[in-house]
């Protein structure tokens, strides 16, 4: 006999069997329910008012960023940004340099194109017109052999970015630059520095490196501009060696790294400001009690959950939303769009507490008629920010006695305050992009100092697997004895 | 081998179609499972010969083997539970054991299984937008024991035998039950939270035996010109079951689980069997098997309004088999080299108000001269219940068993 046979026979039967008995939806929700298990959770919200946080602090970073792609410097409001370049100057022009009757130095910066030619740039930022008042610092360094003057290339940026926390200027001058930034001027930033470099300069010989630090504390504008790591647009350092007047060569040197520096000079100590653009982050801490007890009267379960290990995992949070009061008056932007807050938790992971950025669920009847609701510089005075991942692990955790925490952070300006899809997109239409936020930070300050006397609230989205409220007895059959227990004595799980 | 065990766990991933007490430790595949022991109704672990193979209920018996035996069964089932005229169907693919025995002559025979002994396996959902309903239920739980075996015939009596095997107790438990939003009690502008938001209900776990490394089964097999006869007893074991309950909202985003861990008492289990040949190549066979269970079993349970424990009863299996041995000699015909089988169980499972009523036929397929054979069961029968949680359920199925046989050891002339 044929042995496909053998296997074909059983295989067709089973096929068979399969189509001709078809799972009934209404059967196997019966048996879930038979099963004491739903064909669904029940979605309850739980409102809990007049939170009071126990603390609210800005956590400013003013560690030096990498400027290889973009850097930017300038002044904006309550900040003073510095932007530092590292050069690597060879033996052989200082020398012609240091031979030559006098010598000049000059910069040259290109601006960020998708800035200052976005199309979606607010017209009120351009032009600009300044009299920079430009500060110079700079280091030379020892004469450097020709292999560590190779190995400056390969230097590690971030011990770089490490070193400049302790800058330490040796010599520095002033000087004033005309600045004219149009929408139809070119991009070029052409920076004159002052003699007193290219002097100093001229006076060593060999290979040797030069840190440069612009300082314009005050500017009236940020200056965004290319870092060397650009294609096209990389700044330049050109050196300029002057014999009689009449003659003259030099050479421009490209810096192997750039960073830029920026300073809080905010006056007021007790006031809660965050900066755009400068990665400050206000963590707002709430005391865990209130949203416990507003747990445990919604279940009239104990809260926190004290059992076994104490992970409470009788719940399960769908969506939280922090909503705070906000005074936009107290604020400050370049740009005068909406700016998004960005919203992030305080959570365990992996046996360590971490802050994450929380995801953002769009609430699109709401967005279509009043916007976003987590933006400030816009209509209304509130500001309401998701915040499910980090109440979810509070909730499951409470029993440590840990209270909430949440971070809050300026994120883009927002083109599109509407828009309910909010990535953006290219337009299949027109073929064009769809810009939602503008794709720079602006340096703005928004004082959110009304956190600590405006009381914020919390809403709950919450899915529980509570059942009914029923005794159930458990009897253990034992020859001996036999005990009863209730359906409390494991509790939910 | 690595590819034998990968094809095994992938097999075991769809598992025993029946729908009771899945939350207690699920179907229990009585005998082994093997294609051969279903198609004579799971009767005939006394019925001896040269490659009967491994039973894990009477491990005498494989003393009496010549051949080295390779036995892999798997089961195609199909199950409709029913309740007030409301059923639903379910399918599915298991590999219920792999048996490997050796003899050795008068050093007696060792033999290794893998035993998929309980096991429950739904994949199930459901979907009605009109009714609210979103579920997606998932069982995967498989109590797997891997059961050394050794069997001597006595020296002077050597119509007697006995064996003994541990049984190594190892495998998971998984339930996920995933649900869509029921927005019914919210305001309707609080609707858009829960887009897009379904919910797992977790449990997940490993089981083992406490306080030991196995259990035992100790038999003694007596095989007469007619009749052979077998009794065996299986030590009580607590299988323990360390869980870990969760919410889940997807694969990477999950609480904390909190842990708890269970403990399930297997009584003692006596089993005796006898098998009458009737002729050269007529055998009928009964065999009974029975546990006393005096404690209920914990349920996984931890979540809305499931029950915490499936109530036990005394639990025996009576199976009555008929077998007529294919002829060994090679140029009779192939109808008459084929092995025809039929039998009749019933069992009382251990959930309490739960029995089981089935039939089966068998035949085996000679495949060339060794005695390789192909051993194919088809199964049908009901499991009547009579309690709020479980369904009366109808199902068939078919086994399939490949028996491998080799003469290591043996010179041609033996």
């Amino acid at each position: 006999m044929n042995k496909k046979k053998f296997i074909l026979f059983p295989l067709l039967a089973f096929l068979l069997s399969s189509c001709l008995f078809d799972t009934d939806d209404e059967g196997l929700s019966n048996w879930l329910s038979d099963q004491g298990m739903p064909s669904n959770y029940k979605v309850q919200t739980v409102t809990v008012s007049d939170l009071k946080p126990v603390s609210a602090e800005v956590l400013q970073n003013t560690d030096p960023v990498d400027a290889w792609g973009q850097g930017f410097f300038g002044a904006s409001f309550g900040m003073t940004h510095d932007i530092v370049f590292d050069f690597a100057l060879d033996s052989a022009f200082l020398a012609r340099a240091k031979s030559a009757d006098s010598s000049r130095a000059i910069l040259f910066l290109y601006l960020v194109d998708s800035y200052y030619k976005s199309k979606s740039l607010p017209s009120n930022v351009l032009p600009v017109r300044d009299d920079l008042k430009l500060n110079v610092s700079w280091v030379i360094s020892d004469k450097l052999s020709d292999s560590e003057y190779e190995d400056l290339e390969d230097l590690s940026d971030s011990v770089w970015l490490q070193e400049l926390k302790s800058w330490k200027t040796k010599k520095s001058a002033d000087t004033t630059i005309s600045v004219s930034i149009g929408k139809k001027d070119t991009l070029l930033l052409t920076l004159e520095l002052p003699k007193a470099l290219s002097n100093d300069v001229r006076k060593y010989s060999g290979n040797r490196r030069l840190q440069l630090r612009l300082s314009t504390p005050e500017a009236s504008h940020v200056f965004r501009v290319y870092g060397p790591g650009s294609v096209q647009y990389f700044p330049r350092f050109r050196l300029v060696a002057l014999k009689n007047d009449t003659t003259y060569n030099y050479v421009s040197y490209i810096p192997t790294r750039a960073a830029s520096i920026s300073k809080n000079q905010e006056k007021c100590s007790d006031c809660i400001v965050l900066h755009g653009g400068a990665y400050d982050s206000l963590i707002v801490e709430f005391p865990s009690k209130p949203i416990l007890n507003a747990l445990s009267d919604f279940y009239g379960d104990e809260f926190p959950y004290t059992k076994g290990d104490s992970n409470d995992v009788r719940q399960a949070v769908v969506m939280a939303q922090m909503t705070f009061y906000r005074d936009d008056s107290k604020g400050e932007s370049e740009l005068g769009l909406p700016i998004q807050v960005l919203a992030g938790s305080f959570l365990d992971s992996a046996d360590e507490v971490v802050c994450r950025r929380e995801n953002y669920k769009l609430d699109k009847p709401r967005i279509l008629e009043s916007g976003h609701p987590n933006m400030v510089f816009y209509e209304g005075d509130s500001v309401s920010l998701q915040v499910t991942a980090g109440m979810r692990d509070f909730i499951n955790k409470a029993s440590d006695g840990r209270s909430f925490k949440m971070m809050m952070r300026l994120g883009l300006p927002v083109l599109l305050d509407k828009d309910t899809v909010f990535y953006s997109r290219i337009d299949e239409s027109s073929g064009d992009t769809v810009r939602v936020t503008f794709p720079h930070f602006d340096y703005a300050r928004y004082d959110f100092t009304s956190i600590k006397n405006k009381s914020a609230n919390l809403k709950l989205w919450l899915a529980s697997k509570r059942g009914e409220k029923k005794k159930q007895k458990i009897v253990v059959k034992s020859e001996s004895k036999s005990s009863v227990a209730t359906d409390n004595a494991r509790g939910e799980k | 081998m690595k590819k034998f065990i990968s094809v095994l766990l992938c097999a075991s991933c769809f598992s025993f179609a029946s729908m009771i007490a899945p939350d207690a430790i699920g179907e229990e595949q009585i005998a082994g499972g093997s294609a051969a022991m279903a198609g004579r109704g799971f009767a005939g672990n006394a019925k001896t010969g040269d490659i009967e193979g491994v039973s894990v209920v009477n491990p005498a018996r494989q003393a009496f083997d010549t051949k080295v035996v390779l036995n892999l069964n798997f089961l195609l089932g199909v199950s409709t539970v029913t309740r007030s005229n409301v059923d639903f169907t379910k399918t599915s693919i298991s590999m219920p054991s792999m048996n490997l025995s050796f003899p050795m002559g008068d050093f007696g025979t060792i033999g290794v299984s893998l035993w998929q002994h309980y096991a429950s396996s739904i994949r199930e959902d459901v979907e009605d937008e009109n009714e609210n309903w979103f579920a997606e239920i998932e069982y995967q739980s498989s109590i797997y024991e891997l059961v050394p075996t050794y069997a001597i015939r006595l020296p002077f009596f050597r119509a007697v035998s006995l064996g003994a095997s541990a049984h190594f107790v190892m495998g998971s438990f998984n339930r996920n039950l995933t649900l869509g939003p029921d927005n019914s009690g919210i305001d309707s502008a609080d609707v858009w939270a829960t887009n897009n938001t379904n919910l797992s209900d977790h449990v997940n776990g490993d089981w083992e035996i406490k306080n030991h490394s196995a259990y035992y089964t100790f038999a003694v097999q007596y095989r007469g010109r007619m009749a052979s006869y077998f009794f065996s007893f299986t030590t009580p074991y607590t299988l323990s079951n360390e869980l870990n309950y969760n919410f889940r909202f997807s694969e990477t985003d999950t609480l904390a689980p909190t842990r708890y861990t269970r403990e399930i008492k297997v009584p003692a289990m006596l089993a005796t069997g006898v098998n009458y040949r009737l002729n050269k190549r007529h055998n009928v066979m009964v065999d009974v098997a029975w546990r006393a269970w005096d404690r209920d079993i914990e349920n996984a349970s931890g979540s809305w309004n499931m029950a915490q424990v499936t109530k036990t009863q005394n639990d025996f299996n009576v199976s009555i088999g008929y077998q007529r041995d294919g002829s060994d000699v090679f140029y009779e015909s192939y109808w008459d080299r084929m092995a025809y089988r039929a039998g009749l169980w019933y069992k009382n499972w251990y959930v309490e108000d739960v029995s089981e009523i089935g039939g089966s036929i068998g035949v085996g397929f000679p495949l060339g001269r060794r005695g390789t054979m192909l051993d194919l069961a088809i199964q049908g029968g009901v499991r009547l219940t009579d309690d709020d949680h479980n369904w009366n359920e109808s199902f068939i199925g078919i086994r399939l068993g490949l028996v491998g046989v080799g003469s290591w050891g043996k010179t041609r002339g033996q």
